[in-house]
């Protein structure tokens, strides 16, 4: 920025040349150059890059998809809330301080949410697992209106499903534990919607809550204690992203227990049922490119991620002393042997 | 004669530009007119085969369009083979199961039996439900696949945004029941999105009332805004008002103007349209009337230059035959045309270099004979320049006719009168001697003042040169007498005589370099002349030898013999009776 400036308002040529020399000479300028005229998109995370980074991944596919290369023809700036929640907002209102074309608030309607609240005039791409109708990000789907529009899985609707299979694999125990993030916006209705499911498959629900790393092993801890067949994690971004930590908890608790993302079942848990979060960053990322051409935000579409899928680990349930129905066998997505 | 200056441009130009134009004109109008013909023939050739080709690629989309709906019906159909029993609950879980994993955009499922209740449901969202025992027998999927094996639910937007329509397949007998499955119409995304029509030209499918069901842009889809999609509708109403198969042009959602076929998928009430941008369309006519319009540039550039060449071939030598032309018109008569060209500018050459010879030894003849007009009388040069033969001037001895004459009392009458008269008065004197000496094809040899001496049968051969001399001599009394009477009323002292002779002479040119004349020299000249002085006014003389020649054929009368200088004889004359000679003639 400073060479930037300096170039910029040298006046004579001899002036600029001496200030180029100064400050790192004609690579330095150059790049500052292009960097002024590429479009900037912030990106607003919950956690940090590297626990974001198979969604990154996606993400940058669907930029591409549109024509975008991070560093060729775009500059990202990222903003990463660290697993504190809380600083999301502060976070949104500094992306929305800078001059930026675009913010994509990935990762969960808290995101989405920081990111509404920072700025109506900067158009907002989010990613959410929610539905961001009832979460009262938008208030359409098909025309979303206003600066934001994004991408929304079924991961928090199909929060019933997980527990059906739960069930169906443990069609012996009456009695479930479900863990909910009581920060999270969506915690009520996932309860809701899964005590109306407990009520019509007839088992009884225990309810654990916990919003820290900390809170984990207490929550393992609880579901051996109540007798509990199996723990169902509910939609939440702050689960999804520890999912290594959970499979490691469960595998050390030996907790028959379930989340919304297939990193679990790959970190060793036992089994997961969610929408593909990449299939939705990557929409995610092709709508910021679209928005980066000149499209406005109020005509595009909020986008669902329709496809839901199953991993299961069958090593995970031979330790547990458990096997899966062929039911379940049947209409896994993937099989981890 | 009057020659153009070699190298006058504007006749050189006119004619240079001529060719040029006839030539041009003979390679490029057929050029053009074939040049036009392919233009139109092409043009008509590629619409058509574009037409086959949009309607080729619309079917082939209903086709996999049609494939896609047909794939869920085929796997509907699996779970509807077997008849229901009280405990088969297990293995149709299976199955559906299997559905949803095969069929991603059934979203759930529904098994009814034989009876019109519901056995099972299975969602990828919401909860299961197995024996539930709702009574659907009513309902109109189930009542339409039962009908018909196959039923297909109307398009619906759930949550105004997503397409889904529910498909219902009856098993072969009625106690096997229905399948009714919800599906997500999203997925022929994958299908629509993988059409191409030539390089960015796409597909996409409106139900009958005209919503979008299924674009490459999904987002169009999902916004299920009416308004945005009027376009597409205009543009499926665009087809629809063509023959069928007949492609027509329009604008699609962003503006651009593109050509559209249509096709109707099998089935279900939905239309697929295919659409390319017709720039993009048309490419291959526009690259063909570009290449067509280089190729008649570069055919016309090369008609002219070689039309110019020709041009240029054809006129060189017409200009180097005008060239030639007007140095030999100017008297550059030893010019010669060099035109190897082996044609008819070649013989044309030829003919104008022997024109040129013949016109030099021409003109060395009538300069001779201009020369020699100079010096000698002008019947005598009009003789040679006739003959083309000077040999007649070559000295020889000949018999001929010598006739003097000359006016009486001139030499008193010039001393008196005024120059001007006595010229006025010689000229007319000789004007009617010479018509009477060209007459009588006697030649003038000599004039001396009022005196002039005729020969005849010399230096051009006669007959009869006698009779012809007496006739001659009658006539020119006739006439010098009219003007006499005249020239008497001031002068009554003149009058005119004539002596005439026969006899060899020497007769020939004498005289040399700027002096030549032609004469007669000899004894009959000398009494020629004293004959005449001898003569009175209006009299005739003749010698004996002219008199016993000319015999009885003129009347002549012998007269004393006199004495005559020269002579040492008195020579005898006789005189020409003038009235009855005249009267003769």
């Amino acid at each position: 920025m400073r060479v930037r400036h300096l170039g910029g308002e040298g006046g004579t040529g001899l002036n600029r040349r001496i200030a180029m020399a100064l400050l790192g000479g004609v690579a330095g300028w150059t790049v500052s150059a292009r960097a002024q005229s590429m479009p900037v998109i912030g990106y607003l995370g919950s956690e940090t890059q590297e626990r974001y980074r198979s969604r990154l991944e996606a993400f940058r596919q669907g930029l591409a998809e549109a024509g975008y290369i991070e560093g060729r023809n775009v500059a990202i700036e990222y903003k990463w809330a660290e697993g504190q929640y809380s600083r999301l907002p502060a976070l949104a209102r500094e992306l929305a301080a800078r001059n930026i074309n675009v913010i994509v608030a990935a990762g969960g309607a808290e995101v989405a949410l920081a990111a509404k609240a920072a700025t109506s005039t900067i158009p907002i791409v989010f990613e959410m697992g929610g539905d961001p109708i009832a979460l009262g990000v938008v208030t359409s789907l098909s025309r979303p209106g206003g600066n934001l529009t994004g991408v929304s899985s079924l991961s928090v609707e199909v929060s019933r499903k997980r527990l059906e299979f739960m069930r169906e694999l443990r069609p012996a125990t009456g009695k479930f534990a479900v863990a909910m993030n009581p920060t999270s916006p969506t915690s009520g209705a996932q309860l809701k919607n899964l005590q109306a499911a407990a009520d019509a498959l007839g088992v009884e629900l225990v309810v654990l809550y916990g919003s820290q790393e900390q809170e984990f092993p207490g929550m393992f801890t609880a579901v051996r204690d109540s007798g509990a067949g199996g723990l169902v994690f509910s939609s939440d971004p702050y689960f999804a992203y520890r999912s290594p930590q959970l499979a490691a908890l469960s595998v050390r608790h030996a907790v028959p227990s379930m989340t919304q993302s297939r990193d679990f079942p790959l970190a060793g848990g036992l089994m997961s049922y969610g929408g593909d979060f990449s299939q939705s960053h990557r929409q995610t990322g092709i709508y910021a490119g679209r928005i980066l051409k000149g499209e406005k935000p109020a005509e595009l579409p909020v986008q669902r991620v329709t496809r839901v899928e199953l991993f299961i680990n069958l090593k995970a349930a031979d330790n547990l002393g458990i096997s899966f129905p062929p039911s379940i066998l049947g209409s896994a997505d993937r099989v981890i042997e | 004669m009057t020659f153009q200056p070699a190298g006058a441009p504007t006749k050189h130009r006119s004619l240079f530009w001529k060719y040029f134009r006839a030539l041009f004109a003979a390679v490029v109008a057929p050029l053009m007119i074939a040049g036009a013909g392919e233009a139109w023939f092409g043009y008509h050739d590629q619409r058509a085969r574009l037409n086959e080709l949009l309607d080729a690629e619309a079917r082939l989309a209903a086709v996999k369009i049609h494939d896609f709906i047909e794939g869920i019906q085929d796997q509907l159909s699996w779970t509807v083979q077997l008849p229901w029993t009280d405990n088969a609950g297990d293995r149709r879980m299976l199955d559906a199961m299997r559905l949803l994993r095969q069929a991603p955009a059934v979203e759930s499922l529904a098994l009814v039996d034989g009876t019109g209740r519901e056995r099972l449901f299975v969602s990828r969202i919401g909860l299961n439900r197995v024996e539930a025992g709702e009574d659907r027998s009513a309902t109109a999927p189930v009542t339409g696949a039962r009908a018909d094996r196959v039923w297909f639910g109307p398009v619906t937007f759930q949550n105004d945004s997503e397409p889904f329509m529910t498909i219902a397949v009856a098993g072969n007998r009625a106690a096997v029941g229905v399948a009714v499955a919800e599906v997500n119409l999203k997925f022929i995304w994958e299908v629509v999105s993988g059409i191409r029509v030539g390089r960015t030209g796409e597909a996409f499918v409106l139900d009958e009332p005209g919503r979008l069901v299924a674009h490459p842009d999904i987002s169009l889809v999902l916004r299920a805004d009416q308004a945005a999609q009027a376009p597409l509708q205009a543009l499926r109403a665009a087809i629809q008002a063509r023959a069928p198969g007949q492609a027509a042009a329009g604008r699609d959602i962003t503006g651009k103007t593109v050509i559209a076929a249509m096709a109707q998928v099998p089935g279900v009430d939905w239309q697929v349209v295919v659409k390319q941008p017709i720039a993009e369309a048309y490419a291959p006519i526009y690259a063909a009337l570009w290449r067509l319009g280089f190729l008649l540039v570069a055919g016309g550039l090369i008609a002219a230059a070689l039309a110019s060449w020709l041009s240029q071939r054809m006129v060189e030598p017409i200009r180097v035959l005008e060239d030639g032309v007007a140095r030999i018109g100017a008297g550059q008569f030893d010019h010669r045309i060099s035109l190897p060209t082996s044609d008819e500018f070649e013989r044309l050459a030829t003919r104008f270099n022997e024109m040129a010879g013949e016109l030099a030894v021409s003109r060395e003849r009538s300069e001779r004979i201009a020369r020699l007009k100079r010096f000698l009388a002008p019947q005598i040069a009009e003789l040679i320049d006739r003959t083309g033969d000077e040999r007649v001037l070559d000295g020889r001895r000949v018999e001929v006719a010598v006739l003097f004459c000359d006016i009486r009392g001139f030499t008193s009458f010039s001393a008196n009168a005024e120059p001007e008269e006595i010229i006025d008065m010689l000229r007319e004197y000789y004007d009617a001697l010479e018509r009477v000496v060209s007459a009588h094809g006697a030649t003038l040899v000599n004039f001396f003042g009022d005196g002039v001496m005729v020969l005849l049968n010399a230096p051009v051969p006669c007959t009869d040169p006698e009779l012809r001399a007496t006739e001659m001599a009658i006539d020119m009394q006739a006439n010098v007498q009219k003007l006499l009477v005249e020239w008497r009323k001031l002068h009554p002292e003149l009058g005119f005589g004539i002596g005439l002779a026969m006899g060899p002479a020497t007769v020939g040119r004498i005289g040399s370099g700027g002096r030549l004349n032609y004469t007669a020299i000899g004894n009959v000249v000398n009494l020629a002349s004293r004959l005449c002085s001898s003569a009175a006014d209006s009299e005739i003389l003749v010698d004996l030898v002219a008199a016993a020649a000319i015999g009885t054929r003129v009347p002549l009368a012998q007269k004393d013999s006199r004495m005559m200088k020269g002579f040492d004889r008195p020579v005898p004359v006789f005189v020409v009776d003038v009235a009855r000679g005249a009267a003769l003639n």
